[in-house]
């Protein structure tokens, strides 16, 4: 059996595949809502992660502004005392660990003869505070952003990032507080620098997933700081220009100071920006890439593991059908075994009560029907066949009881045929001769087979004695009658036709009861019918009395005597032979044919007539012929 | 070969239809058992539609023609076709069975 076609086989491929199908569906549905859910859970998570840091570097920028702040009135109180002045700028710088340089930047001429004056304090390499008058020809701080912005428009300013030569000798960005005297005249900016490297680092840890980029823009679109620039341009490439539109539109709402979220490109990245506290704009750009990279491992972890699964479950599905249906396999060889004749055939075991169980007790049945069926079928044939041999050799003893040696000497020549339709029939035939007598009888038991055959031969046995008695014809059929009409509780009767010759006369004594007319074939050729008297048929009436005729044969004359199984000999139409027939074939008769020859040809004659027709009643022809000296 | 049997008081009217022969006789044996033992029945057999009977059929007609006789019932066929009138004649039945 090929595994490929087997019943296991076909039927845990359908269910794999249906099976799969409601794993494709639901991995498939699960995906999309996942995917939907995690997109909106990363903007979510990145707003979080922007909200956070924008509270963090707020509050640091905050702090940065108190410091200052709170410095204010302490420089007013000391304005004597210059010394004293870069004793505060350090204190600044030391009070707070994000601020890396800190000056107090008078007006020219604030001091007399100080054109510039700046106490300045920065931290160095080293991390202890150095302490320096800023301002000279070189270092010309009024023209500086962040002493000349906060100076005109009155207002404390963050400056734009900027690499402070003189001061810090770093990348950074500046607070400045203008001071004022009591009339509102600023006399000095207070600042405080914040290195864009501490900036930079905030900025740079905020990673919600592997390839997001964060930066900072400052009020005017300046960009302030932002984890490797290059990546955004980097990422500006694989978007393939797509995506300046959208760069651009987040950049002007960023300017604008909005928060929110910005698509980018065909679902390629998504933004999500927001306004700190001193103007400034930031934002977070996270490819979805890496948003759905755990979700696409996920999917292909649970792909991987379902594939096996499914081919495990293929694999149990297929033993434990084919285990199931193993008894069927068994079952088919079972089936096949008992077709041979085999019917004690193995069946399989079946231990479950289900369609299994049904289907061998079926089997167990049919077996032991068939077992059963066989035997009796056998023991029938046997009895048909013990029957059979039976009637056969009642069929031997039949024929033998009828002559068969048939005499053929210059005075007269005999000859007949018996033909049953089944194995024993109910006709029948004799003739003795006795002292130039020849007695003869013909006859037809109504009905056939053995009950035929039974009365047959007593009627027959009954001729036989009597005939040696020397009785008239009519005196024997009246004892024959009377011998069968003793207890006939069947009303079974014969018909027949009996008569002597006495060949010295030619006369003929004859006596019909109840049977069909005899044909006599005169010398000349001439055939008739005698038609005798007609006599109650033997075995209907005891005491009945049978009406005897004679008729004197010329020398050359043939008696043709029969039973009705030649004249109602049916072809397949039911068309019979018919006594006209028979009356032709009689004139038709060879002068020189012997009897033997006559019957023959006759016997021929109504075989040509039924063909294949069944011979349906027994035949039975006797002739006699006187011949001429 | 087809036997409808109707009744009418005492009296029985039979009609054979077809073919009294080697596999119909048993049949028609049959057919004709509730006959057998009626007392002073008239029984009238219809016999116009009778093709053929065999020997065994007749013994069957010279049972019931026994039986009648003994319950001092009568038996009359009638309408009786040529071929069939002539196995009667010839076995001499026509001698003991009231034919008309």
């Amino acid at each position: 059996m090929r595994i490929s076609k087997s019943f296991s086989a076909r039927l845990s491929a359908t269910i794999l595949l249906v099976t799969s199908i409601l794993f494709i569906t639901a991995i498939m549905v699960v995906s999309y809502y996942s995917h939907k859910l995690i997109a909106e859970e990363a903007i979510k998570s990145a707003s979080n992660v922007l909200y956070t840091t924008t509270i963090d570097i707020n509050k640091t920028l905050d702090r940065v502004e108190s410091t200052v702040n709170n410095m204010q009135w302490i420089i007013e109180e000391h304005l004597d005392d210059t010394t004293y002045l870069y004793h505060i700028t350090t204190e600044i710088v030391a009070s707070n660990e994000e601020i890396v340089g800190s000056t107090i930047a008078f007006i020219p001429e604030f001091f007399k003869g100080k054109h510039y004056f700046s106490p300045y304090s920065c931290n160095d390499e080293n991390d202890s505070i150095i302490v320096k008058q800023l301002g000279n020809d070189k270092y010309n701080y009024f023209e500086m952003e962040w002493f000349d912005v906060p100076f005109k428009t009155k207002e404390p300013h963050w400056s734009n990032p900027y690499f402070d030569e003189g001061g810090g000798q770093v990348m950074m960005t500046t607070y400045s507080l203008p001071l004022t005297d009591k009339q509102g005249n600023i006399f000095a900016i207070l600042t405080a620098d914040i290195s864009l490297e501490w900036l930079t680092q905030k900025i740079s840890s905020l990673h919600p997933y592997e390839n997001s980029f964060t930066f900072l823009l400052c009020k005017d679109g300046y960009y302030i700081t932002g984890d490797q620039p290059n990546k955004a341009m980097k990422y500006d490439a694989e978007t393939q220009n797509k995506t300046h539109n959208e760069y651009e539109q987040l950049g002007k709402r960023m300017i604008a100071g909005d928060s929110g979220t910005l698509q980018i490109g065909d679902y390629n990245a998504f933004a999500v920006y927001g306004p700190l506290y001193n103007g400034w704009s930031t934002a977070i750009i996270s490819p979805y890439k890496d948003v759905f990279a755990r979700l696409m491992r996920m999917n292909l972890i649970i792909i991987v593991v379902s594939s096996i699964g499914l081919f495990l479950l293929f694999f149990a599905c297929f033993r434990t059908i084919r285990k199931l249906t193993q008894p069927i396999t068994e079952f088919t060889v079972a089936a096949l075994n008992m077709a041979k004749g085999n019917f004690q055939a193995r069946l399989p075991k079946i231990h479950s009560q289900d369609e299994m169980l049904q289907l061998y007790n079926s089997f167990d049945y049919m077996q032991k029907s068939l077992t059963h069926y066989v035997q009796e079928l056998r023991s029938t044939t046997k009895e048909n066949e013990r029957m059979e041999s039976e009637l056969n050799i009642a069929r031997q003893i039949q024929l033998s009881m009828v002559p068969t040696n048939f005499p053929n000497n210059e005075k007269y020549d005999i000859h007949a045929t018996l033909q049953p339709a089944r194995e024993v029939g109910g006709d029948f035939y004799d003739f003795l001769v006795v002292d130039d007598v020849i007695f003869f009888v013909i006859g037809d038991v109504s009905g056939k087979g053995v009950p035929a055959a039974l009365v047959m031969s007593i009627t027959r046995a009954a001729f036989r004695f009597l005939g040696g008695l020397g009785l008239s014809i009519d005196k024997m059929i009246e004892k024959i009658n009377g011998t069968l009409c003793t207890r006939n509780e069947t009303n079974m009767f014969v018909t027949l036709f009996a008569g002597k010759i006495d060949l010295k006369t030619g006369l003929l004594s004859y006596c019909n009861a109840g049977h069909n007319p005899l044909i006599i074939c005169h010398a000349d050729g001439n055939a008739e019918y005698l038609h005798a008297k007609p006599n109650i048929a033997v075995g209907v009436f005891d005491g009945v009395p049978f009406n005897p005729e004679q008729i004197q044969l010329e020398k050359g004359s043939r008696l043709i005597l029969y039973t009705d199984g030649v004249t109602e000999a049916e072809d397949r139409d039911k068309k019979q032979y018919g006594e006209q027939q028979l009356l032709d074939f009689a004139q038709n008769i060879e002068k020189n044919e012997s009897a033997e020859e006559l019957i023959s040809s006759l016997m021929t004659d109504v075989k040509s007539f039924t063909k294949d027709a069944e011979q349906n009643d027994d035949i039975t022809v006797l002739t006699i012929t006187l011949k001429q000296e | 070969m087809k036997t409808t049997i109707s009744q009418n008081g005492k009296k029985y009217n039979v009609v054979l239809t077809g073919r009294i022969d080697t596999t119909t006789a048993a049949q028609f044996e049959q057919d004709m058992k509730p006959l057998m033992d009626i007392e002073n029945g008239d029984i009238t057999i219809d016999c116009a539609d009778l093709e053929y009977t065999s020997s065994q059929g007749l013994r069957t007609f010279l049972t019931l023609q026994k039986k009648v006789m003994t319950h001092n019932g009568q038996l009359v066929l009638t309408n009786m076709q040529a071929q069939v009138k002539e196995v009667f004649d010839i076995t001499g039945f026509s001698n003991i069975i009231k034919i008309v």
